[in-house]
C-alpha cells in the first residue's frame, strides 16, 4: 500500500489526491495526537507498538506494510511541522532496537524486510535556502535510518501550488 | 547575566538532556550569574512562560535527537516562541544546545543543531553555539563519573569551551563529540540493555524483533 503523512486538512487533500485507491492509508492533521514520551516501550513492552494507544500506536506496523510512503510537510526550520514529525516520532516501532554499522556510523537493525520509496513534498511561504538544504539532508539522513530509497524531495511556496504534482 | 536552561527532553526522571545540563552548571557558576531552570515536556507552553523567557540574555536548550531531528513536542514550543519573539522587539538574546543522540556518532546530530540555527534566524535570536554528543544511551548511567574521566574524557574540553562562550556572551562552531569508549563496547552494552529490559518486562529474548 501507499501511505500519506500528511499535515493537511481533509479538503486541501482531496484537492491534491482526488482519486485515492482503497487500500492506501492516509494520516492527516489531527490536534489529538499525543506525542512521543521516550519511554522505547514499542522496543521492550509491546514490542512493535506504542504504548500509547491513541490513533497513531501502530505507525510501526503501517510502515511494514507500505511499498510508497508520501510525506506532505509544511517545512519548518528545514524538518518537518510537528504533526508530521510527531508521526515520524511516534513510528520508531517500525526499527529494531538493536544497532548495525552503515556507512561507518551506527544506525538500528530492520524489524521488517520490506524496502520503501520514500517522497516527500515540502511546503511554505519563506523557505529559506538554509532550511531547503537542511531539508534535503534531512530527508537523506532519514532514508539511512529508515533503510529505504529517496524518490522526490520537493519544495512549494503552498498547498494549492502542490495540485496536480503530488504522483 | 540571565540564563535559562530549557529543558526539552519529554522524560521528567533519568533523562541525558538533564544530566547534560548538569554538568554544566557548575561551569557556569560565578557572582554575576543567575540561572532559571525551564521544562519544556509538553506541545504547549503557557503564556508567563513565553513572556519570562524575554528577560533571559541567554538560552541553553538540551534535548535529545528525536529521527534526525527536534522532538516534535518542542517543535510546537519553538513555533510558539518564534511567534513572540519576532513581535518583540528584544534582537539580542543568544541560544545555545546541546543535543544527545542514541547511536555512538556525536555528528549525527548535526542537522537537529542547523534546525535550531535556522529557528534562530527566523525568531531573530542569535546563535551561540551547538554541542552535539553521541552515546547519549549511557548518559545516565555514568552520570556520577566525574567530567573529563573515563568515557567522559572526550566531554572536559567542549564543556569548557561551551561554558567558556556563555559566560562570554561569544559565538563558537558546533562541536560535535562521541564518548571515550570504543564503539563496539557501546553498541554491546546497549543491546544486553535491550535484553535486560525486555526480561524485565516479562517478555522474552526473541520478543525484541517481534512483528505485527
Ligand atoms: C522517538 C525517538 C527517536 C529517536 N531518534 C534518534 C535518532 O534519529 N538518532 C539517534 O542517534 N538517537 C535517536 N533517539 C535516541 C535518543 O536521542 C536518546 O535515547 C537520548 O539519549 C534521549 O535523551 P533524553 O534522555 O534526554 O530524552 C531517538 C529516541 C526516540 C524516543
Amino acid at each position: 500500500m501507499k501511505l500519506f503523512i500528511c499535515d493537511l486538512e481533509s479538503k486541501d487533500f482531496g484537492k491534491l489526491i482526488p482519486d485515492l485507491p482503497d487500500d492506501d492509508k492516509v494520516i492527516l492533521y489531527d490536534e489529538s495526537i499525543q506525542h512521543c514520551i521516550g519511554c522505547f516501550g514499542c522496543w521492550i513492552k509491546t514490542p512493535g507498538a506504542c504504548v500509547i494507544r491513541d490513533r497513531y500506536g501502530d505507525m510501526g506496523e503501517y510502515l511494514s506494510k507500505s511499498q510508497e510512503v508520501i510525506i506532505i510537510s509544511r517545512c519548518c526550520y528545514g524538518g518537518f511541522s510537528p504533526f508530521v514529525k510527531n508521526i515520524l516520532d511516534r513510528s520508531i516501532p517500525y526499527l529494531h532496537p538493536d544497532f548495525v554499522i552503515k556507512n561507518g556510523e551506527m544506525h538500528h537493525k530492520r524489524r521488517y524486510k520490506n524496502v520503501i520509496d520514500l517522497n516527500v513534498y515540502f511546503y511554505g511561504e519563506n523557505i529559506t535556502e538554509k532550511e531547503r538544504q537542511t531539508a534535503q539532508k534531512l530527508v537523506k539522513a532519514n532514508s539511512v535510518n529508515l533503510d529505504c530509497n529517496i524518490g522526490r524531495i520537493l519544495f512549494f511556496k503552498s498547498i494549492e501550488e502542490m495540485e496536480g504534482q503530488i504522483l | 547575566m540571565k540564563i535559562a536552561f530549557i529543558y526539552g527532553s519529554p522524560k521528567a526522571k533519568y533523562s541525558a538532556s538533564a544530566s547534560l545540563l548538569q554538568e554544566l552548571k557548575p561551569l557556569l557558576e560565578q557572582d554575576d550569574i543567575a540561572i532559571s531552570e525551564y521544562n519544556f515536556r509538553k506541545p504547549l507552553l503557557n503564556k508567563e512562560e513565553i513572556e519570562q523567557l524575554i528577560n533571559y540574555d541567554i538560552l541553553v536548550f538540551a534535548f535529545p535527537l528525536y529521527v534526525d531531528g527536534i522532538p516534535s513536542h518542542l517543535l510546537n514550543c519553538l513555533i510558539q516562541l518564534e511567534s513572540f519573539f519576532t513581535s518583540a522587539n528584544k534582537k539580542d538574546i543568544k541560544v545555545y544546545s546541546i543535543v544527545n543522540c542514541g547511536f555512538y556518532e556525536g555528528h549525527q546530530n548535526k542537522l537537529a543543531m542547523e534546525m535550531m540555527e535556522n529557528w534562530c534566524s527566523k525568531a531573530g535570536l542569535k546563535w551561540g553555539q551547538g554541542l552535539g554528543i553521541g552515546g547519549g544511551g549511557m548518559m545516565v548511567m555514568i552520570k556520577n563519573v566525574p567530567m573529563g574521566q573515563g568515557p567522559k574524557k572526550s566531554l572536559e574540553e567542549p564543556f569548557r569551551q561551551l561554558a567558556n562562550n556563555i559566560l562570554n556572551g561569544a559565538s563558537g562552531e558546533n562541536i560535535f563529540v562521541s564518548p571515550n569508549i570504543p564503539r563496539i563496547f557501546y553498541k554491546f552494552a546497549a543491546e544486553i540493555g535491550w535484553r535486560k529490559s525486555i526480561k524485565a518486562n516479562g517478555l522474552k529474548k526473541k520478543d525484541l524483533s517481534a512483528r505485527k
